[in-house]
Order: structure tokens, then C-alpha cells, then sequence
């Protein structure tokens, strides 16, 4: 194995055993004994054939918000409003939902709905792109605020055309069984999304690695001043690189709704924008390592939740837990870098010894 | 009308606190991006001890603290370390919102009633407060709004006409020359970004004890990244800083308004985006910025 993929994952492992004590450490204000919450977590998650699928149940969005964050990233551009997206693609996946209903074949009608929620994510994001080529607005800033315009699009939306028949919650009706995404492990919640997000992070690392246009923005992102001097439009790359993203979000409201939650509810999965930037730091921006950075992900969720109910440790060590270990993979990459250095070091010595 | 200015200056006290705190850190080349953390963790920081101990005074103080701890953790990481500023912002955010929830479990269990405290009270300032329309709005506020009248021209001056100003703004425009002159870059760095995280501690408790009497994980809602904006569109400069959260403060007072006033012309979600709405706006209108030169890249030295 090359030195540098050991060094990572060495590192990450460290990184997340790292955050998962300190949190664990926490617990002990509890009056909690974080060796028996973990040790029930384990159990309960290898044991129990639901639970455990529920981890890739969880991972599924997250697999997405990462992508989007991890893709413009590798332009050098931020995308912090995968949350935002991830909504726009939620409202348009339910809407479509409800009014196609059984009235098409469901393959077909998941197909168009799916279609339909990339479109409007990619227009979502690439908005965001747009500001940023053409007016030279701060990216960031913007997909940051966009966030918060889509939520309240959300609410507005979920209170008035999309309220639920019954008008108690601000909830939409729960979704014709014909518009839900197959089950493809009887007897858990596990639905073809997961596969479909493994699909997608393969053929974003081919988009990436094996395509012009992924060289393209990689070339933006490491060395613009080259790829202006190479005739490679930066302006237009943004647009791609963000409707690409965008489209990815809205692929978790998709997942999220068709294949979960079987309607819209307000406030759920309000961090999976951030998870998502964690998750891509996790895995160094790699589309492959995302898949299995997720899944860790997935099973802090499952695991935290799990501890909610038999140990009575509050929900909200989950996100004690994704910030550790996402301040602890931050360090990481420090330490990478020095362990780095000092090889370098090593082998120059070497060379001037002999 | 008297009472919305008077409301629109109150909601952008704690705006005026976060962007000139980001003004600050951001010429020295640091973009604070923990700020909607470091909000967070004031508004739970005052909360808490006002709680406990009765004193707003106190409250005030612990926020700054707790602002100024959450700021060393991200100072360490981006200026020691040399981690990448928004990244290490993201991942701070998420950790002191779980922190948040978790020592309010910890310290208070689950409580049956919410827990609520009297906030910042309104002083009244003899002879001023009683000036017509002027005196309502500018001198019937609680104290941390005083404070800031304070601290904009106090900051003004600091940056512009002192060495300690001129500093911060080479630090970000220069290091390396900063460097040369003997000045430890990182340092200086490290240290305005704890500024900033005392001026954000106090920007958060205004939320929690400064009117609102409670503290909820959501208290703060984006508000730091508003901050945040402020600072940019304000062109890094406390003046534009000044104006710029007095216009997003009326923006949320006028949302405030409207929504209580229980006629629905247009839907209250466009008013609660407004301040966002704004901000994009802003970002993609204004052309000429005068962005710190070396803002977000970490100092290396060359050896």
C-alpha cells in the first residue's frame, strides 16, 4: 500500500476513535458509563438486523450532501448549502410525488420524479455558481444564505400548498405506496436509494478522475492562473461544478423522502448539509472514500440514537460526536502533513549520506 | 414607527458586536467563520450563569469567556495548525451545538416549564432618553447597545490612527513584511481572533439574556453568519460594518413587526428570509471590494 493512503487512513482511524472517546468522556456528567453505552450501542447494532441497516439507511443522504461538497471542492469552491438544496430537491420529489401518484407505472414515475428533483437542484445551485462567475460574489457566503431561503421556502410551502388534508401539522399527505423507493432487504428500512448512492459516487469519481471536464475543474481548482493560461473558462466551470453539486443534494431529498419518510415533514435531517462537509474532509474529497466515511457517519446517527433509548444519553451527543471526530480529522491532516515532512526529510538525508 | 427604529436598533446590537468582531479578525487575514458558533455558545454561556447565579453581569462576562474558548480552539486550528478556515468553522459549529444542548441536559435536567430569566433591563438615560422620537430610540436601550455606541468609533480609531491598527491591517495585507519588522505574524493572528471571539460571546447573550429571557439551540438561527456578511459587505470597515447592521437589524424588525401584526399581506417566511434574501442580494450588487489581500490563506514562513 502507497504511504501516503496508509498514513490516511491510519490518521482518520485515530481521528475518529479520538472523537468517539472525548465524547464518550462526556457522558460520564451523566452519570453515564460510556464503556456500557457503547458496548450496548454494538450489540444492539450487530445484532439486530434492522439496525444495522438502518446505519446505510442513515448514510444514504449523507453519501449525497457529500458528494456536493466534496465536487466543488475540488474546483476550490464551497458549497456550504448542500442543506438548502437538499430541501429544494425534497420539496420537488414530494410535489412530484403527490401529483403523479399511482397514475403511471412506477418505474416511470420514479424515474421522472428523480429526474425532475436533479433539474431543480442543479438550477439551485447553479445560481449560486452563476453569482459567483459573473458578479464575482463569494460563493460561500451565498450558498450559505441560500440555505435559509430554501428553508423558509420549505415552511411556507408546507404550511399552504403542500399542508397535509387533515391541516394539523405543517406536514405534507403521506405518499402514494406506488412513489416509494423498493425495499431491497425485507424486513428493514433499507431501500434501493443506498445502492443508487453508491452507483452515483462511482460515476462522480469517473466524472472526476476519467473525463475532460472533470480534469477541467480539478486543473481550476489546483492552479487557476494555469488553466486560464491552458483556455479553460473558469467562469463556465463554476456554473457546471455547482449545478453538478446542486444536483447532488437534491438527490438526498429524493432518497429522503421517496425511500424514508414517505412524505415531507417539517425540520427533519437538518444536518446533513454540514455531515456532509465532514464526511468530505473524512474522505480527503475521494468519491470512494465518501461511501465509506458515510457509513461511519451513518452509524454515529444510529449509534446515537440507540444510546437515547437505552441509555437515556440526550440526541444530542450525535452531533458531540460528528464535531469531534470532525475537529479530530481536521487535526489529522496537520499531523499528515508533518509525518510528510519528516519522511522527506529522511529520504533526503539518506541521499546526501551516501 | 418610533418603536419598529427603536426595535431595529436593538436587533442590530448584536450584529454591530459579530461584524466589527469579524472587521477586526479579518484584517488580520482570519475569517472567523466559528462566529455562528461562538454565538451560540454566548447565548448558552450567559443564559446559563444568569440562570444560576441571578446577574446579568456575570451572564455577560461567561459569554465573553465561553466566546473567547470556542475562538481558541479555531484560532489554534487555522493559525498554529494551519487548517483551512471554513472547514474547521463548519465542523466547530456543529460540535458546540451539540455541546450546547448537552450541558443545558446536564446542568438542568429535563425541566417541566421552560426555563426563562428577566433580560437586560432598559435604562433610561436621564435628560437624553426624554429628547422626542431621537431620545425613544437611541437612549431607552439596555446596556449592551450603549456599549456599541462605544465601541464603533472606538474601533475606528484603533484600526486607522493607532500602531496596534496599523498592525492588524498589515498582518493581513502583508505578513511577510510584518513578519521582517520583528512582529510575531501568527500571534497577533491568534489574538484578534480571541478578540473577536469576546465581542461574538457578547453578540450571542444578547440574543439569550439581552431580550429574548431564554436559550434554545436554535436561538441564534444564522444570525453569526450574518454577522459574518456584514463584515464583507461592509467592505471591512466598522463604518460600513455600522450601516450594514443597521439595515439588516430593520430588516428583522420589520419581519418582527409584520408577522405580530397578525395581517398577512405576503407569507411571514419572506420576512423571516429577508435578512438572507438580503444578504444575496448585496453579495451579487456590490462590485468594487476591498478584500484583505492574504484574508483566509494561513502564514507560512519561508525558511
Amino acid at each position: 500500500m502507497n504511504e501516503k493512503l496508509r498514513d490516511l487512513i491510519l490518521t482518520d482511524i485515530a481521528a475518529v476513535l479520538l472523537g468517539l472517546i472525548l465524547s464518550g468522556l462526556l457522558m460520564l456528567f451523566l452519570d453515564k458509563n460510556p464503556i456500557q453505552a457503547y458496548s450496548v450501542l454494538f450489540t444492539s447494532v450487530l445484532n439486530d438486523k434492522y439496525t444495522f441497516a438502518e446505519i446505510f439507511v442513515k448514510a444514504t443522504p449523507l453519501i449525497f450532501t457529500a458528494l456536493a461538497f466534496a465536487f466543488t471542492f475540488k474546483a476550490n469552491l464551497f458549497n456550504i448549502g448542500a442543506q438548502g438544496q437538499f430541501y429544494i430537491g425534497a420539496i420537488i420529489s414530494v410535489a412530484m410525488s403527490l401529483f403523479l401518484g399511482d397514475s403511471i407505472p412506477r418505474g416511470l414515475a420514479l424515474i421522472i420524479i428523480f429526474a425532475l428533483t436533479i433539474v431543480g437542484g442543479a438550477l439551485w445551485g447553479g445560481l449560486i455558481g452563476l453569482a459567483k462567475a459573473r458578479f464575482k460574489a463569494n460563493e460561500f457566503l451565498v450558498s450559505m444564505m441560500s440555505t435559509y431561503v430554501a428553508l423558509a421556502i420549505m415552511n411556507y410551502l408546507l404550511r399552504t400548498k403542500l399542508l397535509e388534508t387533515k391541516m394539523e401539522y405543517p406536514q405534507t399527505d403521506p405518499l402514494n405506496p406506488s412513489v416509494w423507493l423498493p425495499i431491497f432487504i425485507p424486513g428493514t428500512r433499507l431501500h434501493i436509494g443506498f445502492i443508487l448512492a453508491v452507483v452515483v459516487a462511482i460515476g462522480i469519481w469517473v466524472l472526476l478522475y476519467k473525463t475532460p471536464i472533470g480534469y477541467r475543474i480539478r486543473v481550476v481548482g489546483m492552479n487557476p492562473d494555469a488553466a486560464r493560461l491552458a483556455g479553460i473558462s473558469a467562469s463556465k466551470l463554476y456554473v457546471i461544478a455547482f449545478m453538478i453539486s446542486g444536483g447532488l443534494a437534491a438527490m438526498a431529498g429524493f432518497t429522503e423522502v421517496n425511500g424514508v419518510q414517505h412524505m415531507l415533514v417539517q425540520g427533519f435531517n437538518t444536518d446533513i448539509g454540514p455531515a456532509g462537509l465532514g464526511i468530505a474532509i473524512l474522505a480527503n474529497a475521494n468519491p470512494i472514500g465518501i461511501i465509506f466515511a458515510s457509513i461511519l457517519f451513518g452509524a454515529l446517527k444510529v449509534g446515537g440514537t440507540i444510546m437515547g433509548q437505552m441509555s437515556g444519553i440526550p440526541a444530542s451527543i450525535i452531533e458531540i460526536m460528528q464535531g469531534f471526530v470532525m475537529i479530530f480529522v481536521i487535526m489529522s491532516y496537520f499531523v499528515r502533513n508533518e509525518i510528510d515532512v519528516r519522511r522527506e526529510k529522511r529520504k533526503l538525508r539518506k541521499v546526501v549520506g551516501q | 414607527m418610533i418603536n419598529l427604529l427603536a426595535r431595529a436598533l436593538m436587533m442590530s446590537t448584536p450584529l454591530l458586536y459579530g461584524s466589527i468582531a469579524e472587521v477586526y479578525a479579518e484584517r488580520t487575514g482570519m475569517m472567523v467563520t466559528a462566529i455562528e458558533g461562538i454565538f451560540l455558545m454566548g447565548a448558552w454561556g450567559g443564559f446559563v450563569v444568569t440562570y444560576l447565579t441571578g446577574n446579568l453581569f456575570w451572564g455577560v462576562m461567561t459569554a465573553m469567556l465561553v466566546g473567547v474558548l470556542t475562538a481558541a480552539l479555531y484560532g489554534w486550528i487555522t493559525v498554529y495548525l494551519k487548517q483551512h478556515q471554513v472547514v474547521t468553522g463548519v465542523a466547530i459549529n456543529t460540535l458546540v451545538l451539540g455541546l450546547s444542548a448537552f450541558f443545558m441536559r446536564v446542568i438542568f435536567g429535563i425541566p417541566i416549564t421552560p426555563l426563562t430569566i428577566d433580560p437586560l433591563p432598559h435604562i433610561h438615560i436621564p435628560v437624553l432618553s426624554k429628547i422626542p422620537v431621537l431620545g425613544v430610540i437611541l437612549f431607552q436601550q439596555n446596556i449592551l447597545t450603549y456599549i456599541v455606541y462605544l465601541i464603533i468609533p472606538l474601533s475606528y480609531f484603533v484600526l486607522y490612527k493607532t500602531s496596534v491598527g496599523l498592525i492588524i491591517r498589515s498582518t493581513g495585507e502583508n505578513p511577510e513584511a510584518v513578519d521582517v519588522a520583528g512582529l510575531p505574524v501568527e500571534r497577533i493572528r491568534f489574538l484578534v481572533v480571541l478578540l473577536a471571539g469576546a465581542l461574538g460571546g457578547v453578540a450571542g447573550s444578547f440574543y439569550s439574556i439581552g431580550f429574548l429571557g431564554l436559550f434554545t439551540t436554535n436561538i441564534i438561527g444564522g444570525r453569526g453568519w450574518i454577522a459574518f456578511a456584514i463584515c464583507f459587505l461592509g467592505n471591512w470597515n466598522p463604518r460600513g460594518a455600522f450601516f450594514g447592521a443597521l439595515i439588516f437589524g430593520l430588516a428583522e424588525a420589520v419581519g418582527i413587526y409584520i408577522q405580530s401584526s397578525g395581517v398577512e399581506l405576503l407569507p411571514n417566511e419572506l420576512f423571516i428570509a429577508l435578512p438572507y434574501i438580503l444578504t444575496i442580494v448585496l453579495t451579487v450588487a456590490r462590485r468594487s471590494f476591498n478584500v484583505p489581500a492574504k484574508l483566509g490563506i494561513p502564514y507560512k514562513k519561508e525558511n
